[in-house]
C-alpha cells in the first residue's frame, strides 16, 4: 500500500506540473490585452504605463520564458500578486477556500446523509410510489439549474416568509458558520443538486447488489432481510457513491460560481470568475494549482475508499 | 486631464456570463408590482421621494458598492490599475477631501462650499493662479495647508507619468511650471502658459487631494517630499505599499488621519467596509449616522434579492440599486415608471455626467480606412442610429440622446443651444441611402452596397476607395449589457437597409477595450479594427468642464480611432485657453457635425433604490460622489 501511495504521489506531482504548462499556454492565448485588461482603457491616455507593465510583469519575453519565471517562484512556495485585487494569491486563496469549502463541503456531507438512505428506500421499494416520487423529485433538481433553484428558494423562504437570509453569511469563517439561517438556503441550493445525483446512483448501485448470489446465499443462511442490506448490500453498494465523492473534492474546493453569486458569497468559484473576466493570470494559475492537487488527491482517496470497502481490492 | 472610458454600471457585473443573465431574467420574471411614481431627470431626478418625518440621530445606513467592484486601494493617488469609481468616489473621498469638490446637488459644477480651499484667483491673464485654503483640519488636529497641497504635486511631479492614473503627456502637472507655498494656507502655481480658467480649475486643479504632513514619509522614518520632489519616489512606494495593505486598513494610523466626514473604522477583503463620523470633520455638514456601510454584491441579482427581502433578511440595504433588466418602463427620462419595491423604497435614476459613442477607426488596416474617413459615410451611418427606438424600447425610457462631445444630461450651461436643441442626427435611412447614392455608391438594400464612382470629386466615392469596394465592417461590442447587445442588433438590421454590412462580434468588456479604446498608432497596438463599442462612452470624472483634448485631439493616446482634423485640434486648442464658454460651443457645434465617432443613446447610470425612511440621498451626484454625511434617517 505504502508502494502505491508513493507511486500515486509522484504521478500526481507530474500531472499537476502537466496541468500549469497546459494552462499557462491557454491562459496566454486568450485574446485582449492584459496590460489594458488591468491597467483599464484609461491606460491608453498614457502609453507609457502599458509599456511599463509589460516589460515589469515579463508580458514582453516569450510565454516559456514567463512560465519558467512563474514556476521558479512557485517552488519558493510564491504563488503570484493579483493585480486586479490586490493582494498576494496565496492571501486570496486563504480567504476564499474555507468560505468554498464550509459552504461546499456542508452540501456534499448534508446531500450524502439525506441522498443514501434514500437511494436505499427506493431500490428495496422498486416500482413503488415512493420510488416513482424520489425518481420525480431527482429527475426535477437534477435537471433544475442551480440559479433557477436558488432564486426561487429566495423568494419562497426569504422574500416571502422571512425564514432565512436572502444571501449567505457576509462576515469571516467564524460568521459563515454562526450565521446559520444566512447559510440555509445556498447550502440546501447546492445539495439538493447533490442529493438527486447521489440517491440515482445508489438506488440503482442497491438493485444490482440485491439481485446478486451473495445476497441470496446469506438469505439462505437465515440472515434478516434488515441485516442483509445494512451490512452486506449497504457496503457494496457504496462503492460508486466512493467514486462520486473522491470525484467531488475538487468540486469542494473549486466552489460553485452561480450559487456563490446567487447568494453573493464570494469563494473560490467567484474568485476563478472575477480573475478570467480580468485576465489576472497570477490568480488563474493558483487557483489550478489548488484544484488539481484535489483532484488527484480526490481520486487518491477514492481508491483507498474502494479498499476500504471491498476487501478484494488490494493495491500492491 | 483626462477622464475615463465608463463601464456602465450593468456592465459591472457578470456580464458575458449566461448564468448572470439567466438569474437576472429569473429575478426579473419574479418580482412584485406596485404603483407608479413620478420624477425629474436632470441628470440625477429628484423622484416622488417621501418627504418630512422627524430627523432621528444615529442609526446606520448600508450603501450597496456596484456589482463585483470592491475597493482595493485607500491612498488617495490612483494609478492606472486603481482609477475606478469604486476606489474613488465611493471609498477614498470619504476619507480624504479633494482640493476642489465637484458636484453641487446633480450639476457636475464646483462646490465651493465642500472645497479645502476658496475659489481660486487668477492673474496674469490666467498663467498665474492663487489658492487660498479655508480652515480645515487633519483628524489629528493639525490644519490642511498649502504644504500638504505642495506635498501632492510634488508627488505627481515625481511619478505622475507612470503612477497617476488621469496623467496626459503633457498634462498637470507638466504644465505647471513653478508652485510655492508662501504661507501656511496660501498656494501659488505658475503655469507654462495661459490656460482657459474654468478649464484648469475644472480639469487639472480638480485632480489635487491635499496629503497631511504625517504621510511625508518612509519606512525609515519621516521624509521631506513636500520640500524636495526627488524624495518622493520613496514616500510613493511606501505609501503606496501601505495601501496594498488591506488587512491593515483600518487600523492603520497613517489612513487613519483624516480630513473627511468619515473615518473606516472596519474593512474586510471581502469589501465590506465600516466608516464612522470623523468627529474631528471642519466641513460644513457633520453626520447625523452613526455608521455608514458599504457592501459588496457578487451580480446585480444578489443586490436585488437582498433589496426585495427588506428587512426579513437581516441584512437590509438603505440605497442600492434596481437591475436594468427590471427597470419599470416610462415614457421620457423626466419620468420612471412603477417601482417593484415601491411598499419600501423609492426609485431615482440617476444620470452620469458622460456622453456615449463608439469609434470608428480612421487608421484601420482592413481596407476601409478610407471610407470611414468620407464625412458622408460617417452621416449615413448616424442616420441609422435609431437613438429614440433605443432609448424608448431596450432602455425603457431611461436614456438621453447623445447629441455631441457634450453631455446633455445633467443641463449645465457647457452645452450650446444647438445641442440643447436635440438629436442632430434623427433616424432616417432615406438620408442615409442619398448620401450614398449621391456619392457614386450602388446602394442594394438588404444586399451589400459597392462602389461604381471611384475618385475624389464630389460626386465620387472618395480618396483612396476603389472601384467595387464594398461597405462590410466588422464591428465587436461588448457583452453584459442587454441594451447595447439590442442597440447593435438593430443598427445592423437599419444599416442593412441601404446595404452596409456589419458584422457584429460580441466579446467581454475587456477585450473589446483592449482593441478599441485606444489610438493603436499611438498605443502600438493592431489596428486591425474598423469599429468597437465597449458601450459607456466616456465620463467626466475627474475632469468636469467637457473639453475634447483627450478625446478628439489628433495624436492623443484615447483618441481611440486616430480622429485627425485640424480645424477640430485649432478649436479645441481654443477651448483650453479661452476664458468664453463661447470657444467651447464653437468646437461642439462644429465636432457634432463631424461625427468623429458614432453618438449613442447615453442609457442611465444607476436606477437607485432608496429607502423610504432615509433622508438627504438625492439629488445624487451626475459626477458620481456620494455624501453620506448629508443622509440621515427619520421616524414618522
Amino acid at each position: 500500500m505504502i508502494g502505491f501511495l508513493i507511486r500515486r504521489i509522484l504521478q500526481a506531482a507530474v500531472t499537476v506540473l502537466i496541468v500549469t504548462v497546459i494552462v499557462f499556454f491557454l491562459l496566454r492565448a486568450i485574446p485582449g490585452n492584459v496590460a489594458v485588461a488591468i491597467l483599464g482603457p484609461a491606460a491608453y491616455r498614457n502609453p507609457a504605463t502599458l509599456a511599463q507593465f509589460n516589460a515589469e510583469y515579463g508580458f514582453d519575453k516569450p510565454w516559456y520564458s514567463q512560465y519558467l519565471l512563474w514556476l521558479g517562484h512557485l517552488l519558493q512556495g510564491n504563488l503570484g500578486f493579483s493585480w486586479t485585487l490586490d493582494q498576494s494569491v496565496a492571501s486570496l486563496l486563504g480567504q476564499r477556500l474555507p468560505k468554498t469549502i464550509i459552504l461546499v463541503g456542508i452540501s456534499t456531507i448534508l446531500a450524502l446523509i439525506i441522498a443514501v438512505p434514500i437511494g436505499l428506500w427506493q431500490a428495496v421499494r422498486r416500482n413503488k410510489p415512493v420510488d416513482y416520487t424520489f425518481t420525480a423529485l431527482s429527475f426535477l433538481f437534477y435537471a433544475a439549474p442551480t440559479f433557477f433553484v436558488g432564486t426561487v428558494l429566495i423568494l419562497v423562504f426569504s422574500v416571502k416568509l422571512g425564514w432565512f437570509g436572502p444571501e449567505a453569511p457576509q462576515g469571516g469563517i467564524v460568521s459563515d458558520l454562526t450565521d446559520w439561517r444566512d447559510l440555509v438556503l445556498p447550502v440546501v441550493t447546492l445539495a439538493l443538486v447533490t442529493i438527486a445525483l447521489f440517491s440515482r446512483y445508489m438506488r440503482s448501485s442497491v438493485l444490482d447488489n440485491i439481485s446478486e448470489d451473495y445476497v441470496r446465499t446469506a438469505r439462505a443462511k437465515g440472515a434478516s432481510r434488515r441485516r442483509v442490506l445494512w451490512r452486506h448490500v449497504m457496503r457494496n453498494s457504496l462503492i460508486p457513491i466512493a467514486t462520486l465523492l473522491g470525484l467531488s473534492i475538487p468540486g469542494i474546493f473549486a466552489g460553485a460560481l452561480i450559487t456563490e453569486s446567487v447568494f453573493n458569497y464570494p469563494g473560490m468559484g467567484y474568485l476563478f470568475y472575477q480573475s478570467a473576466q480580468k485576465q489576472d493570470y497570477p490568480v488563474l494559475l493558483g487557483f489550478i494549482i489548488v484544484v488539481a492537487i484535489a483532484t488527484v488527491v480526490g481520486s487518491l482517496l477514492a481508491d483507498i475508499a474502494y479498499a476500504v470497502l471491498d476487501p478484494r481490492v488490494r493495491y500492491a | 486631464m483626462g477622464s475615463f472610458p465608463s463601464r456602465r454600471r450593468s456592465r459591472r457585473l457578470l456580464g458575458a456570463a449566461c448564468a448572470a443573465a439567466a438569474i437576472a431574467i429569473t429575478a426579473a420574471a419574479c418580482g412584485s408590482s406596485g404603483t407608479s411614481g413620478t420624477s425629474g431627470t436632470s441628470g440625477s431626478s429628484g423622484a416622488a421621494a417621501p418627504t418630512g418625518g422627524t430627523r432621528v440621530v444615529g442609526g446606520t445606513a448600508t450603501y450597496a458598492l456596484p456589482p463585483s467592484t470592491t475597493p482595493n486601494y485607500i491612498f488617495p493617488f490612483d494609478s492606472s490599475t486603481y482609477f475606478s469609481v469604486v476606489n474613488a468616489e465611493d471609498f477614498q473621498y470619504l476619507l480624504y477631501r479633494p482640493l476642489y469638490w465637484f458636484g453641487n446637488g446633480a450639476s457636475p459644477t464646483l462646490n465651493t462650499s465642500l472645497s479645502l480651499a476658496g475659489k481660486p484667483v487668477y492673474s496674469d491673464n490666467g498663467r498665474n493662479v492663487t489658492i487660498t485654503m479655508k480652515d480645515w483640519k487633519w483628524s489629528n488636529g493639525t490644519p490642511v495647508t498649502a504644504q500638504n497641497v505642495v506635498f501632492w504635486i510634488h508627488m505627481m511631479q515625481a511619478v505622475a507619468s507612470t503612477d497617476w492614473g488621469a496623467y496626459v503627456p503633457g498634462g498637470f502637472p507638466t504644465n505647471v511650471s513653478d508652485v510655492k507655498a508662501t504661507s501656511p494656507t496660501t498656494l501659488t502655481m505658475t503655469m507654462n502658459k495661459a490656460y482657459n480658467q474654468t478649464w484648469f480649475t475644472s480639469n487639472e486643479l480638480s485632480q489635487i487631494t491635499p496629503m497631511p504632513e504625517a504621510w511625508d514619509r518612509t519606512a525609515s522614518g519621516a521624509s521631506h517630499c513636500t520640500t524636495t520632489v526627488s524624495d518622493c519616489a520613496a514616500v510613493y512606494s511606501y505609501l503606496d505599499s501601505q495601501s496594498k495593505s488591506l488587512s491593515s486598513w483600518a487600523g492603520s494610523p497613517i489612513w487613519g488621519i483624516v480630513d473627511g466626514p468619515w473615518r473606516l473604522s472596519s474593512f474586510n477583503a471581502d469589501g465590506n467596509s465600516t466608516f464612522v463620523p470623523n468627529k474631528a470633520y471642519s466641513g460644513p455638514v457633520k453626520a447625523t449616522l452613526a455608521q455608514f456601510q458599504e457592501v459588496p454584491f457578487t451580480t446585480e441579482s444578489a443586490e436585488y434579492n437582498v433589496l426585495q427581502a427588506g428587512s426579513a433578511g437581516g441584512n437590509q440595504i438603505d440605497v442600492g440599486y434596481l437591475p436594468t433588466t427590471d427597470a419599470p418602463p416610462t415614457k421620457s427620462a423626466n419620468a420612471i415608471g412603477t417601482n417593484p419595491l415601491n411598499s419600501s423604497y423609492y426609485l431615482s435614476p440617476l444620470y452620469a455626467w458622460s456622453i456615449n459613442y463608439f469609434p470608428l477607426n480612421y487608421q484601420s488596416t482592413t481596407g476601409n480606412g478610407p471610407v470611414i474617413k468620407q464625412l458622408y459615410f460617417r452621416q449615413a451611418l448616424q442616420y441609422l442610429m435609431n437613438q429614440a427606438a433605443v432609448i424608448s424600447g431596450p432602455l425603457k425610457g431611461y436614456g438621453v440622446p447623445t447629441v455631441g462631445p457634450v453631455g446633455s444630461v445633467p443641463a449645465t450651461n457647457y452645452l450650446s443651444s444647438t445641442g440643447k436643441s436635440g438629436d442632430p442626427w434623427p433616424y432616417n435611412p432615406g438620408k442615409a441611402k442619398s448620401l450614398l447614392t449621391s456619392h457614386g455608391w450602388n446602394v442594394v438594400a438588404n444586399g451589400t452596397t459597392s462602389c461604381t464612382h471611384p475618385g475624389t470629386a464630389t460626386t465620387d466615392c472618395g480618396a483612396g476607395i476603389k472601384q467595387g469596394q464594398q461597405l462590410s465592417f466588422t464591428l465587436p461590442y461588448a457583452t453584459g449589457t442587454e441594451w447595447i447587445a439590442q442597440e447593435m442588433t438593430q443598427l445592423q438590421s437599419n444599416a442593412s437597409q441601404v446595404g452596409i454590412k456589419l458584422s457584429l462580434d460580441p466579446r467581454p468588456f475587456d477585450q473589446v477595450t483592449a482593441i478599441a479604446a485606444g489610438n493603436c498608432v499611438v498605443a502600438h497596438i493592431s489596428c486591425n479594427w474598423d469599429m468597437g463599442n465597449w458601450g459607456g462612452g466616456w465620463t467626466f470624472v475627474p475632469d468636469y468642464y467637457p473639453t475634447g483634448e483627450t478625446l478628439f485631439l489628433s495624436g492623443s493616446g484615447a483618441n481611440s480611432g486616430g480622429y485627425t482634423n485640424s480645424q477640430n485640434d485649432s478649436l479645441i486648442n481654443d477651448t483650453l485657453t479661452s476664458n468664453s464658454v463661447n470657444s467651447l460651443y464653437t468646437w461642439q457645434n462644429y465636432l457634432a457635425q463631424q461625427l468623429p465617432v458614432i453618438w449613442q443613446p447615453n442609457g442611465v447610470y444607476q436606477l437607485s433604490e432608496i429607502v423610504n425612511n432615509l433622508r438627504g440621498v438625492i439629488p445624487q451626484s451626475t459626477t458620481l460622489g456620494i455624501n453620506p454625511e448629508n443622509w440621515y434617517f427619520v421616524k414618522s
